[in-house]
């Protein structure tokens, strides 16, 4: 895509995302389905309030999320060179479940101490994965790290699955069941305050890198003959960005598919370099996010679990563009 | 002869429980010639322009480029003094041809760095010198073999390096292609680029090299000039097959005779 086109498609793109971000802040169940109108906000006291202790923190942390999670997919998709990544890849989105699960069993129900424990878990898991990647002798950089991803995921889903196994049926299970399927209801300010300096560090890294990015995704040999510091500029990309995902992966709970669908998406409409596609899908996911949740908070009269919305329509999207003819993606090497 | 890279006593082996791939390998290259490096599979060809690279290290040997060793130079300066393609280059994503030519000027970028309107024009340059200025805008997954190799060969032209090395350039490729991409090669060197290229097909060395190097189980055969490289003898040994050399006034091609079956 050329430069200007590019330029004026993001610029529209941006202005769709706050049109939908003042939408958004003016829909819900209160007063009445589908929302209030705005000069409700100067004559309601509790409709401002709502607004601005509850609307407002959770759709600011839900545009961060979708913009994590699908920068976090795009780049670890290129440098594994595997176009079905995506940020639980290396265990970190089933650490920080155990994590949150553990903190609900033994540790605190304090939401705070939860993500925390969620956010440690999952950047250990990241540590673990890449350690494994280490000692495995055998394989390249690529094949040792999914290797040891997957081997990391499969180990604490297994701790969860215990973990569900002792908990209480009445009253910790559930809770951990509800931290499982992932929402964003119960976000605040002090979580947006929580997550902001990861986000911030993923964000800005990505995008200063993002022409980088595609030179990492070539062969080593090539990427190397071109100056690249491979595992240095792979480890300072994988680490912002994975870390970022954790930290906002602990007060969402797990959120599948938007990290995968999104990047796809993205290099669909925008080519695949990612000077381009990475910043488009940041936008594309902060904004599929924010609808996705204005969705999970409008469509019943009960809240509907993010993380079962974004899986639907995710998976939804991902076969349309499976069976269309635009989803080219070489596997030959 | 001015040296561009010498290897002196190189020795190499991918581990220590490994077979040494290159045992007491040592040999010149010179500048501004195209070298082409012959011998039949797994002899240390691809593992020797690595280490040229700098991308494996002998345990025992110097490796000089430019009269200076590796480890005298930073990544990107080496970057900016030799270029790669390689055997295999498998591009996952669909970027388009110029997206993809254009990562040649990384080793000019630091990794926070866009490339500018200098880069493109280089890029565009390289592509014209390639003739391949049509193809910029065609997704690199939709163009044939031949034109692929165009391209990886325009992505190490933009790099601007002193020194190409070229890992099976013409492997796969029918004739036209063949002559296209040797061709690009002996004008580069005219320019005065140091070139190393890798070859099963005697033929092709013989049409695009100034200097010969047959090897043979990781080490050095023989070295020179075509007349005293070329020649049945050394490539019967050296093949393990009935091979003949033909020369006529001016010109030298090499004739695969049939094999004598046994049992």
């Amino acid at each position: 895509m050329a430069k200007d086109k590019y330029n004026r498609f993001l610029l529209l793109l941006g202005l769709g995302i706050l049109v939908v971000f003042l939408v958004s802040v003016f829909i819900g169940r209160y007063p009445s389905p589908p929302g209030m109108l705005p000069h409700i906000l100067f004559e309601d006291r509790l409709a401002r309030q709502l607004v601005l202790n509850l609307r407002l923190p959770r759709l600011l942390v839900a545009f961060l999320l979708g913009m994590i999670l699908s920068a976090a997919g795009s780049v670890l998709q290129m440098i594994f060179r595997n176009p079905l990544v995506e940020p639980g890849f290396l265990g970190v989105t089933q650490g920080a479940a155990f994590g949150a699960a553990i903190s609900i069993l033994y540790f605190a129900k304090h939401p705070l101490v939860i993500e925390l424990s969620a956010t440690f878990f999952g950047l250990l898991a990241l540590g673990a994965s890449y350690y494994l990647s280490i000692r495995i002798r055998y394989g390249g950089w690529v094949l040792r790290l999914i290797l040891s991803g997957v081997a990391v995921s499969a180990l604490f889903s297994a701790g969860v699955g215990v973990l569900k196994y002792v908990a209480d049926p009445l009253t910790e299970l559930p809770e951990i069941t509800f931290w499982l399927l992932g929402g964003l209801y119960s976000v605040t300010w002090r979580d947006l305050l929580f997550v902001l300096p990861f986000a911030l560090i993923g964000i800005v890294v990505v995008y200063v890198m993002r022409w980088r990015v595609n030179l990492l995704s070539l062969n080593d040999d090539t990427a190397f003959s071109l100056g690249a510091s491979l595992t240095r500029e792979r480890l300072i990309i994988l680490i912002t960005t994975v870390a970022a995902a954790a930290a906002l992966t602990s007060i969402s709970g797990v959120i599948s598919w938007v990290g995968l669908i999104v990047p796809h998406i993205s290099r669909r409409i925008f080519g695949a370099s990612a000077e381009k596609s990475i910043p488009a899908a940041m936008l594309l996911g902060g904004g599929f996010t924010m609808i996705a949740d204005d969705l999970a908070r409008t469509l019943l009269a009960g809240e509907i679990p993010l993380g079962i919305l974004t899986s639907a329509i995710g998976a939804g999207l991902f076969i349309y563009l499976m069976i269309s003819m635009s989803f080219k993606v070489r596997r030959d090497g | 002869m001015d040296k561009m890279l010498t290897l002196e006593s190189v020795y190499f082996s991918y581990s220590e429980e490994d077979p040494v791939v290159l045992a007491d390998l040592s040999l010149d290259i010179p500048a501004g010639k195209v070298t082409a490096i012959l011998g039949p599979n797994g002899t240390g060809k691809t593992t020797m322009l690595h280490i040229m690279l700098g991308l494996l290290k002998p345990f025992q040997g110097v490796v000089t480029v430019a009269g200076k060793s590796h480890k005298d130079y930073s990544k990107r300066e080496l970057s900016q003094l030799i270029g790669l393609v390689p055997q295999f280059e498998s591009i996952p994503f669909n970027f388009s041809v110029i997206e993809y030519v254009l990562l040649g000027r990384s080793p000019y970028l630091n990794p926070f760095q866009l490339p500018g309107d200098l880069d493109l024009e280089i890029t565009e340059k390289a592509l014209k010198e390639a003739g391949i200025s049509h193809l910029a805008e065609k997704p690199v997954t939709e163009i044939s073999g031949g034109e692929r190799q165009l391209v990886h060969i325009s992505r190490v032209l933009t790099q601007k390096t002193k020194i190409l090395l070229l890992d099976e350039p013409t492997a796969h490729l029918d004739l036209e292609n063949q002559n296209r991409i040797l061709s690009l090669l002996k004008r580069m060197a005219a320019h005065g680029v140091t070139t190393v290229i890798t070859t099963h097909d005697p033929n092709a060395a013989i049409f695009a090299a100034d200097h010969f190097v047959l090897m043979n189980q990781g080490n050095i055969a023989a070295e020179g000039e075509l007349g005293e490289v070329i020649t049945t003898e050394n490539l019967s040994m050296i093949y393990k097959t009935p091979i003949r050399v033909e020369r006529t006034t001016g010109y030298t091609m090499v004739v695969m005779d049939k094999m004598e079956e046994h049992g």
